[in-house]
């Protein structure tokens, strides 16, 4: 069997695009990177599976993701979506699936979301710093990416000016439908208070899929979080546990951290075996 | 209570602007105007708020406008500049439904003890269209690049987040000749 060729989508201003594709290559998959003008690349290609990395798409011009969601090589993602393909947007990412009608996807093609400036009581505005994250019940169930996170607290940073979930007050009883990521403290307790919630997102949302599950968008940036030693040394928990016993080991070079779980999620999913892995 | 409000735009050309025009042009080529330029939209509303108020802000605070680069006019609240222009233009004011710039101005303007109750921000789009058009015919343009409904239908405003204004003035070209 072929190796899985998973796309990461490169607009002008994306970034972690590279940090992307390596980790995608460390799980056993290839990764390629293709600009926003490669459709036709991309089109032949015929790539297993889509990411589209965060950033600053078209410098955030209009609104964040209001133009990369536009362009033609989304076209393809979107088709290719709608064929149950697995599709990631990370942060900026999330913004051109949630832009595209992606996600929540209650109707196709319409825009039934919005990723607004982050607004809560003691925060507003950019703000970066590490978040804790579980797994809604339905979606690790459905999505590819999050099958590996049944009943785990994983730390996971963000870095976002624009990433509270709002909804039209009327779908407020379907939210729970599309909730994938909610934000949580490291014993997995929620609360709508900064800093657990760190952007006021409804219903503390970190991410949000579509009704098959197989798209994916996310504010936080599990790339950042793959290996080990990115996590840091003060993180309370497990995973700062791990990070503590690993300080001082030659393998903490090697050691991956809790944003590889998404990754290891989708190469399962694509048939990638273990020996396949570096 | 008085509401002052003012327009805010680049010196250079606006890139922002520039990219809207030409995403607008791509996703729908015979619904597009000629022009499209971008303000940043402040109402400052107080009872005692006057333009000279507002032009003691202004000239106090370089984050609202910064003179180097920016320049500004004071515009009828709700509505476009007086015209004696060659466009017919219209307006579209898109502004977020909780907005942080806008809620943090008030705190910074009431600690510096200016007669402000509220600051308002909003993005100003105003199309210029040279051609004749017709009334109907332009009301269906800009109300299709507004608000964002689908992938492939309209751009400037997300419709979960962001409230959207409609300024409709013939005529009104103003802004677009400065």
């Amino acid at each position: 069997m072929s190796t899985p060729l998973v796309a990461v989508i490169q607009f002008p201003g994306s970034n972690c695009e590279y940090e992307t594709k390596a980790v995608i290559d460390a799980c056993g998959m290839q990764g390629r990177i293709f600009r926003w003008n490669q459709w036709r690349e991309l089109n032949d290609a015929s790539p297993d599976a889509f990411i589209l990395p965060g950033g600053f798409s078209f410098q955030d011009r209009v609104r964040a993701g209001a133009v990369g969601a536009k362009e033609r090589i989304m076209d393809f993602v979107v088709e290719r979506a709608g064929d149950g393909l697995p599709v990631l947007g990370i942060c900026n990412g999330a913004q051109i699936l949630v832009e595209s009608g992606l996600v929540p996807g209650w109707t196709s093609g319409s825009v039934q979301a919005g990723l607004a400036s982050n607004h809560i009581e003691g925060r507003s505005g950019y703000l970066s710093r590490w978040t804790f994250l579980k797994v809604s019940d339905h979606a690790q169930l459905v999505s590819p990416w999050l099958s590996y996170l049944s009943g785990k607290v994983v730390p996971v940073p963000i870095a976002h000016a624009e990433g509270r979930f709002v909804f039209f007050p009327g779908d407020a009883g379907r939210i729970a439908d599309c909730s994938a990521l909610v934000y949580c403290d490291e014993n997995g307790e929620e609360s709508p208070d900064y800093p657990i919630n760190p952007n006021g997102s409804t219903e503390n949302l970190a991410g949000i899929m579509n009704p098959a599950g197989n798209v994916l968008a996310m504010m936080p940036h599990p790339e950042r979080a793959f290996w080990l030693w990115q996590v840091p040394i003060r993180t309370p928990g497990e995973w700062g546990d791990r990070r503590i016993s690993a300080n001082h080991s030659t393998a903490i070079s090697i050691s991956r951290g809790p944003g590889e779980l998404f990754f290891r999620g989708l190469a399962e999913s694509l048939a990638v075996t273990a020996s396949e892995e570096t | 209570m008085s509401s002052i409000a003012i327009a805010v735009r680049l010196k250079a050309p606006d890139p922002a602007a520039a990219t809207a025009l030409s995403t607008m042009k791509r996703i729908s080529p015979e619904e597009t105007p000629d022009l499209l330029q971008r303000y940043d939209y402040w109402e400052f509303t107080g009872i005692e708020c006057t333009e000279n108020t507002v032009r003691e802000i202004v000239e106090h605070f370089d984050d609202i406008v910064n003179p180097n680069k920016q320049s500004w006019s004071f515009t009828p609240s709700g509505g476009l500049p007086a015209d004696d222009g060659d466009h017919t233009s219209a307006g579209v004011l898109v502004t977020d439904r909780e907005d942080s710039i806008s809620e943090n101005w008030t705190a910074i303007l009431k600690r510096r003890g200016f007669p402000v109750e509220k600051v308002m921000h909003s993005v100003l789009w105003i199309f210029g269209f040279s051609r004749e058009i017709s009334c109907t015919r332009l009301k269906s343009i800009v109300a299709g690049q507004a608000v964002t409904s689908r992938r492939d239908a309209g751009l400037l405003a997300n419709p979960v987040s962001q409230t959207v204004r409609l300024i409709l003035e013939e005529q009104a070209g103003d802004l677009l000749n400065r």
